[in-house]
């Protein structure tokens, strides 16, 4: 039946609808550079999402967890043999998304008598200064974006557009300390996040051809609200919180925060909730 | 796909070979083989605060001094160094893939190797070179030493060029110069004004130059100090704050005060 082309285009519609609606309930994701490095942070219900691929790069991953650890085995392999028989210079972000995990990502999503990979990944790359931050991201169907500075993944473009015009708002110039990114991490997660709840309260008026959001119109950017949810997710959820350190020693700059770190780096007010 | 985070499988499923000289004569030696280039003297000691590694400088090839700013005491991660002795050609490689798979098994497994698995991995490498190292043509004899976080303490290893693996409780030796400062070692602990394992970081350092001086002084293919080039041996220290350098500063000093005038 899917031989005829309009056939084919309708089953990767149908695609796009079911990945979308697998994707909804996921946890957002933000990365963002800062003067000492890169940092990334999620909630997460147990699961890890936040994951070291290489000495400069990091993961962070929405969706299946097993697609996740699947395609992270894939950057794990390519990035070493890659590092292991060229140079660790050599691995960069941009080379494992366009030549490792983009076309994977994209064959599955067309393949239809094949089981796409449920996800969306970031790739965060450290440079030598702030401005050499490099970010991806890729979707579903294999397509990726690379931008410097950051990036967010949200369950629907929808989403990570909210998510987007409130990280551009908040960045200060130059790069801020690891505390204030932390705390503008967490705000744009929230977005995000209230975002999602709206939509899955009327799932059936997705409104994607708006004008452009912007923070002063986006009806989730309201302090108290922001405040409240994440002091409901930090008593329910783990906040996962991993950093790139330009000036770690050797050659590995990836470091997982521990609970205790990724606390003291909290606003004051959110530091009580257990 | 390399699911139990073993980088050497995920090589060789890419075809990749350590033993990578393609004959071997077994049983023939080859008289050219004497001009193949070999690592000197290297040598691990336990102090107060942890452990020294310590390596020459000079590579050689028969009797020709090919290099005289190897680095022969290599990082292989945080916690731990490898010294080489041997042909530096399979010794690095060596290194190299080591130093790839801490990392590799870090990463997939999200666990650290333990020091036990670091051992394991050197073993099994020097076990797949050993037609190459028969050959004549990458004998490799390796001193491992690292702290272990888990047990809290320094550990030194060193290993025959089939991969034997034997500890060095106290201190271990490798390379042609070995053999003069092997004696002087097992003296100053067991006769010295105080056991090895007890001496503060510079009388440790001072030590170390002294027994590298006198390698240098009776086998020709350990490099000695040279002043003009401001060249010193490779120093480092495996403490519970992971594998530092000891300044070539600290070095120079040391070595003016206490081992050049000393009388």
């Amino acid at each position: 039946m899917y031989e005829e082309p309009y056939r084919w285009v309708e089953a990767v519609g149908n695609r796009r609808q079911y990945l979308d609606d697998q994707l909804r309930q996921g946890s957002p994701v933000v990365a963002l550079s800062y003067a000492e490095g890169t940092v990334l942070l999620t909630f997460s219900k147990g699961t890890p999402k936040l994951y070291e691929i290489y000495d400069r790069i990091g993961l962070a991953g929405m969706g299946h967890p097993a697609d996740l650890e699947k395609l992270r085995f894939t950057l794990l392999d390519m990035a070493h043999m890659e590092g292991f028989q060229r140079s660790p210079g050599d691995v960069t972000g941009s080379r494992l998304v366009k030549y490792g995990l983009a076309p994977v990502i994209k064959q599955a999503f067309e393949e239809i008598f094949r089981a796409p990979f449920i996800i969306k990944i970031l790739l965060a790359e450290l440079g030598a200064k702030p401005e050499q931050d490099h970010f991806l991201t890729v979707d579903y169907d294999g397509a990726f974006e690379e931008t410097p500075g950051w990036a967010v993944l949200g369950a629907t473009p929808e989403i990570q557009r909210h998510m987007m015009a409130y990280v551009k708002s908040q960045i200060p110039q130059p790069p801020p300390t690891l505390q204030v990114s932390v705390e503008t991490a967490l705000q744009t997660w929230a977005i995000g996040s209230l975002h999602q709840t709206q939509e899955e309260l009327k799932p059936d008026e997705p409104n994607k051809s708006g004008p452009a959001t912007t923070v002063q119109n986006d009806p989730a950017f309201d302090e108290t609200k922001i405040l409240d949810h994440l002091r409901d997710t930090l008593s329910e959820k783990t906040l996962e919180c991993a950093v790139l350190e330009r000036n770690a020693p050797g050659s590995s700059k990836y470091r997982s925060l521990s609970p205790e770190e990724t606390r003291s780096l909290l606003p004051t007010v959110l530091q009580e909730v257990r | 796909m390399g699911a139990q985070g073993d980088f050497l499988q995920l090589l060789h499923e890419h075809g990749y070979k350590l033993d990578f000289f393609p004959s071997h004569a077994s049983g023939v030696t080859d008289p050219n083989l004497s001009l193949i280039t070999r690592g000197t003297t290297v040598l691990a000691m336990k102090y107060g605060d942890g452990v020294l590694v310590a390596g020459d400088r000079r590579a050689t090839a028969g009797n020709t001094v090919m290099y005289d700013r190897t680095d022969k005491v290599l990082e292989l991660d945080r916690y731990c160094v490898m010294a080489i002795a041997g042909v530096p050609a399979t010794a690095f490689e060596m290194a190299r893939i080591l130093e790839h798979s801490f990392k590799y098994f870090r990463r997939s497994q999200l666990q650290d190797l333990s020091f036990e698995g670091k051992l394991r991995a050197l073993s099994n490498l020097l076990k797949e070179n050993v037609p190459a190292a028969l050959a004549g043509t990458g004998a490799v004899a390796p001193v491992f030493a690292g702290f272990d976080p888990q047990q809290g303490c320094g550990k030194i290893y060193f290993y025959d060029i089939l991969g034997a693996e034997f500890e060095g409780v106290e201190h271990a030796v490798s390379g042609s110069g070995s053999p003069t400062i092997r004696g002087i070692l097992h003296y100053l602990n067991r006769w010295g004004d105080r056991p090895l394992a007890t001496l503060d970081e510079e009388q440790a350092i001072i030590i170390v130059l002294r027994l590298l001086t006198s390698a240098a002084e009776f086998d020709s293919a350990t490099g000695g100090v040279n002043y003009e080039a401001n060249l010193y041996p490779i120093v480092k220290r495996i403490t519970d704050k992971g594998v530092q350098n000891i300044s070539s500063e600290q070095l120079k000093d040391l070595f003016a005060t206490q081992v050049a005038h000393y009388v």
